[in-house]
């Protein structure tokens, strides 16, 4: 269970300027939902997907994630509870370009330590769940955008989380790409995952996997 | 059970510098020459501190020349047996000695003359005295420096010695002389005092000076005015006037050296200066997508720890075994003629190897720490942040 109980975020561009982005919002997601946050860019979407996964503070009000007060944890629970708890997929896939597939992947288990076996079993499985075992070599910089998304998800499922955030996903794809990450999405939520993903894509909307869509807009929930 | 070293993160941080690596080599070849420059001063430095303090402790203790008109002359040996009787003296020693000029070369060799049965007033004397022939009368053993300057204008078995009157002395040569310093043996020859007075014209009734021992060292001063009473015509020049004036000579040429010094630890504050001020952006956003991925604040900083230690520990390694082949093995050039001067008139000297571990450790402090805290505070900073913050 996801719960955001009065938050208020605000961002400080300059002393003068304050920027309230998110404003008395209240939202509760079950476990295993897929939630769609609609909205315009600048609505407060990322902001909402920043907070659930501990990446930010709100400025007021709390956040909950199962038993997890994440808005009052210090920076390193912060850390070890996204590693064990989150899957992030990025709006610009936030990879390492001049690393490899396999290498961007495998980054969120390095400092666990684990065996080399181990790793190699998580890999495979990602690798062959996303479709991209015969890219697993290659560098980041040199796939196309929906390979690098695959990518993107790949990662964020390696430490088989029970939360997948996912901004934007299909911002920079193209239809048939983005139906594909839709099908991507259908099989993590039959695996009983929760999903949030914060869009402004008419392709989500009316979805039958959907459970839930919340429109924001300019940081207020309509 | 998590291991404390993280093999993976050390792989991360190989790759990282390798992803970087035309800064990561500059980094290094610059941080490597900066090492390598501060090695060898101190390698320079320590060998010629040890050099000299070999010299000083070989000295004798008094040493009275006489003087005329401001300027050396030969001293009576007679003034011998006056000096023997002042208390304290436990032996007097008239010495043969000079300069000689070979022209060829372009090289002084210090000419020292010794007797058969006479009391050395140096032990590695005592050993040369034991194996020179001072029946076949002309043979005489040189040090390491002058055996090359010999060998290299054809002088293989005996060397000419052109006398004052303008014919030659022949001398055989029985051997090569080891003294207890470089500096001290290798522009050296030593032969009967028959001979050295035959090569400078020295009457048998004269000696370039007298060498002193004194039985008790703090009853030096008292004699050395002693003997000045008795000879008001003579120059006594005590060990410590010597320890003064050697030191003088290496104090002035230190302070060269520690210019060298300042401009080089000087640059590599620059460099320190210009990591710690900060991260590229690129450097930023990764470090807030290894947080946003789950990487806590201190597998940031290890990670970047280990980025700095192997730079700085392989500039380190580097730059101290190249400091060892250039003083040691190349013979410092162009730094070591800093100290012993640039003039043809001494004959070459290899600076003795000197293994300081506190020399290490000091270079060490001065450049692996801190170049490791350069690289760890700025990404203290960034990982400190929120990491949305970073990103975006």
């Amino acid at each position: 269970m996801i719960k955001l109980i009065d938050i208020v975020k605000k961002y400080e561009v300059n002393k003068n300027n304050i920027v309230t982005a998110l404003k008395d919002i209240n939202i509760e997601i079950k476990e295993g939902e897929l939630v769609v946050l609609k909205g315009a860019s600048g609505s407060g979407k990322s902001t909402i997907l920043s907070l659930i996964a501990a990446l930010s503070k709100p400025t007021s009000g709390e956040v909950i994630v199962g038993d997890n007060r994440v808005s009052k944890f210090p920076d390193n629970f912060a850390s070890d509870f996204r590693r064990d708890n989150i899957g992030f997929v990025f709006q610009k896939y936030n990879l390492i370009p001049t690393l490899s597939v396999k290498e961007n992947i495998i980054l969120p288990l390095l400092p666990m330590n684990l065996h080399v076996k181990e790793i190699e079993t998580k890999l495979e499985r990602v690798l062959k769940m996303f479709h991209i075992e015969h890219k697993a070599n290659q560098l980041v910089k040199n796939l196309s955008g929906g390979e690098q998304q695959r990518v993107a998800i790949a990662r964020a499922n390696i430490n088989t989380p029970k939360i997948i955030l996912a901004d934007e996903p299909t911002a920079n794809l193209d239809e048939k790409l983005s139906l594909h990450f839709i099908d991507m999405l259908k099989e993590l939520k039959a695996e009983g995952k929760t999903i949030v993903v914060a869009t402004h894509d008419p392709l989500f909307f009316g979805l039958d996997i959907v459970d839930k869509e919340i429109e924001i807009h300019q940081g207020v929930l309509s | 059970m998590r291991s404390k070293i993280n093999i993976y993160l050390i792989e991360y941080a190989i790759n990282s510098l390798l992803r970087q690596k035309y800064k990561s080599f500059f980094i290094t070849v610059v941080l490597t020459a900066l090492i390598f420059l501060l090695s060898s001063l101190f390698f320079i430095t320590n060998s010629i501190k040890y050099e000299l303090q070999s010299t000083v402790n070989s000295l004798p203790e008094i040493v009275v020349q006489k003087v005329k008109a401001g300027r050396h002359y030969d001293i009576d040996v007679n003034a011998i047996d006056d000096i023997l009787t002042i208390t304290g003296v436990s032996s007097a020693v008239a010495r043969v000695w000079g300069y000689y000029y070979f022209e060829n070369a372009g090289v002084n060799f210090s000419i020292v003359g010794i007797d058969e049965y006479e009391q050395q007033y140096k032990n590695s004397l005592i050993h040369v005295a034991k194996k020179l022939d001072f029946n076949s009368g002309s043979s005489m053993f040189i040090g390491t420096g002058v055996k090359k300057v010999m060998n290299k204008n054809y002088y293989q078995e005996y060397f000419n010695f052109i006398k004052p009157d303008g014919t030659l002395k022949k001398v055989d040569i029985s051997g090569v002389f080891n003294g207890d310093t470089e500096l001290e043996s290798n522009d050296v020859i030593v032969m009967s005092k028959e001979n050295v007075r035959e090569i400078f014209d020295i009457e048998e009734e004269k000696a370039t000076d007298i060498v002193v021992k004194v039985a008790n060292e703090n009853e030096i001063a008292t004699i050395a005015s002693k003997i000045k009473l008795m000879y008001p015509d003579t120059r006594v020049i005590t060990k410590d006037d010597l320890k003064i004036s050697y030191q003088n000579i290496f104090d002035y040429k230190s302070g060269i050296f520690l210019a060298l010094f300042v401009v080089s630890l000087f640059t590599f504050f620059i460099i320190i200066y210009d990591k710690a001020s900060g991260l590229s952006s690129e450097e930023k956003k990764e470090i807030g997508i290894l947080k946003a991925i789950g990487w806590r604040v201190d597998d940031v900083l290890k990670e970047k720890f280990y980025e700095g230690f192997i730079i700085s520990f392989f500039s380190y390694m580097s730059g101290i075994v190249l400091a060892l082949a250039f003083v040691y093995i190349f013979n410092a050039p162009l730094l070591q003629n800093i100290f012993t001067g640039y003039s043809q008139l001494k004959t070459s000297f290899e600076l003795p190897f000197v293994f300081d571990i506190q020399t290490l450790a000091l270079i060490f402090f001065l450049s692996v720490p801190i170049y490791i805290a350069a690289t760890i505070i700025p990404s203290w900073r960034s990982a400190t942040l929120e990491a949305d913050e970073v990103i975006r």
